[in-house]
């Protein structure tokens, strides 16, 4: 079985916390909304945020939409779950892309296990 | 346009000679042109896991017979050869391989492409960028991969999402049967049983209908819907409705009159649901 990376929203990450779930690797999309040196916010429409623990070499832009491949992990000083950034997808402008198909695609995948992620 | 078509078809188009046992398939056995012309949207798990019932035989997916499929994932590798490019495609369902032959002739005029030779496309699409490959499910040796008829790059990201949305209600359409209160009800693949469906059957008919092919279900259901008179109606009325050809129809009619579901009234031809 070849590596799976389901889609998921901020609300997601516990399912996939390294403690419990067999994977960890997941995706998720959003707009990146703030930069910090080695860690970036993702902002999943009306879903929150998402801290993101960048790689050295990430080129991410603030302001525009990406789709980051990455691990679930535990954040530094035990503020909650992030995601370890292991690919990212720039997909340009948020406004040309309705996050509420993304919601559905991320309901739909969850909901209809035999055909997306088992 | 059909002739051409049929050379992409790696299952020799048509419907084929009969094989022993296919009548029993989900999908209704021998299947007419019209299913073996379908494209449908796919995820990578759906490629992977799809079944084949003997050697030689069409794929299949929740049942029915697949030729063609949709599917848009991640390039994860990209290798040139002589004669054709191989991609890795990752939707984050599973990974595949995709076989584009390369066309030295440039009469490919499904390649859209504006001015461009075909060929070209592989120049456009980027290691780790989204692509949309349409193609057919091929085995070679135990390794499954896709003979892509396109592989093109996949800029808008809606369009992705609606292809998963997509795959999604074309599946259920498949083991649950058609949308809305009227549905076929029935399960074609066997794979989601438990969800059910639309129950609207007499407990004995929703029985036999559940293992009837597609084709039997559809023609009970429009015995079910379409005003008749005592009669009910005729095979050729039926075919016309449905849109398909008198000879799947009028074998999909054996089906139901051998489960008992509907009966012959004026002649051998025309036929009625048979109300307990």
């Amino acid at each position: 079985m070849s590596l799976q990376t389901p889609r998921i929203l901020p609300s997601h990450l516990h399912a996939f916390h390294p403690s419990g779930a067999s994977s960890n690797t997941v995706r998720i999309l959003g707009t990146v909304t703030a930069l910090h040196g080695s860690t970036g916010t993702l902002t999943c429409g009306n879903n929150g945020d998402v801290t993101l623990i960048l790689k050295s070499d990430a080129r991410l832009q603030v302001g525009k939409l990406v789709e980051v491949v990455g691990k679930v992990a535990d954040l530094e000083g035990g503020q909650g779950y992030g995601i370890r950034v292991l690919g990212s997808t720039e997909w340009g402008d948020p406004a040309d892309c309705d996050y509420k198909i993304y919601e559905h695609v991320v309901n739909a995948t969850h909901k209809f296990k035999p055909i997306f992620y088992e | 346009m059909d002739g051409n078509y049929n050379n992409y078809n790696s299952f020799g188009g048509g419907g084929g000679g009969f094989m022993p046992g296919e009548t029993n398939s989900p999908a209704g056995g021998k299947t007419g042109d019209r299913d073996n012309k379908t494209l449908r949207p796919v995820t990578v798990k759906q490629v992977l896991d799809a079944s084949q019932p003997f050697p030689e035989a069409p794929f299949q997916v929740d049942g029915a017979d697949v030729a063609n499929v949709l599917f848009m994932g991640q390039v994860r590798n990209i290798s040139s050869q002589s004669t054709n490019v191989t991609y890795k495609i990752d939707d984050g369902t599973g990974e595949i391989e995709v076989k584009k032959w390369v066309d030295s002739t440039t009469a490919d005029n499904m390649d859209t492409d504006d001015g461009k030779a075909p060929g070209d496309g592989k120049s456009e699409l980027q290691l780790n960028g989204y692509a949309r490959v349409f193609g057919s499910i091929k085995s070679f040796g135990n390794k499954r991969y896709i003979g892509a008829h396109s592989v093109r790059p996949l800029s808008n990201i809606n369009e992705l999402h609606t292809h998963l949305l997509e795959a999604t209600a074309v599946h259920l359409f498949f083991t649950r049967g058609p949308p809305g209160g009227a549905a076929a009800g029935g399960n074609a693949g066997g794979a989601d049983a438990v969800m059910g469906g639309a129950d609207d059957y007499g407990s004995g008919q929703n029985k036999a209908l559940a293992s009837m092919s597609l084709v039997a279900k559809k023609i009970y259901n429009l015995l079910k819907t379409e005003p008749q008179d005592d009669t009910g109606l005729h095979m050729q009325v039926i075919a016309s409705k449905l849109n398909m050809p008198a000879t799947e129809v009028a074998r999909a009619g054996e089906e139901l009159l051998g489960a008992g579901v509907i009966f012959s009234t004026m002649d051998e031809q025309t036929w009625a649901i048979l109300e307990y």
